[in-house]
């Protein structure tokens, strides 16, 4: 089980890194742009989960989905914003789970059951 | 597509002091599985370490604050704890580095821990059972 966190703002990404770490006692991967994020599953293949924001420079989260989902269609992808529009994009798109800013703890214990698991797809 | 989080009419940006309460209380829970005796793992070790230090140096942060502008009407303490609040986490940060490092507390440490972390989850008005987490049971 391989997961990434891809998001710029270091203070949410190692809150959401290290509570995941937590949860399936496995590395998670950090990322600060969804650029190096790409750029290293192109080489070492796309993860089974991908959590990330939707608002990120150079390639934004709808944008690193659906070039995620052309390498893997199996990836689990799981997109936050603190934008209520955002929800349709990010649905339309074909995210699995949308995150609603701010969360916590239990919305992540909740998609790691959800996800890891149970191991369901948010789209089945 | 599963929606989890805030209410459309509730959603901003992630601050702070959000970081801060969601950190104390991942490390309730991750005091609360090891009284439970849930198994660790390398990756939980280091990630109960990262969070107590993080909530740790929060803390102290926090007090800080608290006590240098207590006389200042302009400062508004957003969270509302006082000294003694800090104090505990402080403590209990302590408490979780040393089940990190593989110290075993003895019994009285146990109920020292226990009432300690009774005392922040009623200030932080957090209830949740680590027995509702059932993928911490397996590491």
């Amino acid at each position: 089980m391989k997961i990434a966190v891809v998001d710029a703002d270091p203070i949410v990404r190692d809150f959401v890194v290290g509570t995941l770490m937590y949860s399936v006692n496995r590395e998670v991967l950090p990322f600060e742009n969804g650029l190096d994020a790409l750029i290293y599953f192109e080489d070492y293949g796309a993860p089974d989960i991908i959590v990330g924001d939707v608002n990120m420079e150079d390639l934004t989260g709808t944008e690193l989905l659906d070039k995620v989902k052309g390498l893997n269609r199996g990836t689990i992808v799981i997109l936050y914003s603190d934008l209520p529009d955002k929800e349709e994009v990010v649905k339309t798109a074909g995210a699995d789970a949308f995150l609603a800013k701010p969360f916590g703890v239990s919305e992540l214990f909740s998609l790691v059951q959800r996800f890891v698991v149970d191991g369901r797809s948010g789209n089945a | 597509m599963i929606r989890l989080g805030a209410e459309p009419s509730k959603m901003r940006e992630i601050e702070l002091d959000d970081v801060f309460l969601s950190r104390l209380q991942l490390l309730v829970v991750m005091s609360k599985a090891y009284l439970n005796g849930y198994p660790l793992g390398r990756h939980r070790i280091n990630s109960i370490l990262e969070n107590a230090n993080h909530v740790k140096m929060e803390a102290v942060g926090l007090e800080e604050d608290l006590e240098w502008f207590k006389d200042d009407e302009s400062f508004q303490d957003t969270m509302g704890f006082d000294s003694a609040f800090y104090q505990r986490v402080k403590l209990l940060s302590v408490m979780a580095e040393a089940i990190a490092k593989g110290h075993d507390l003895e019994s009285h440490k146990k109920e020292a821990l226990e009432k300690n972390l009774n005392a922040v989850c009623k200030a932080i008005t957090f209830n949740k059972q680590v027995s509702e987490i059932q993928f911490l049971k397996v590491a």
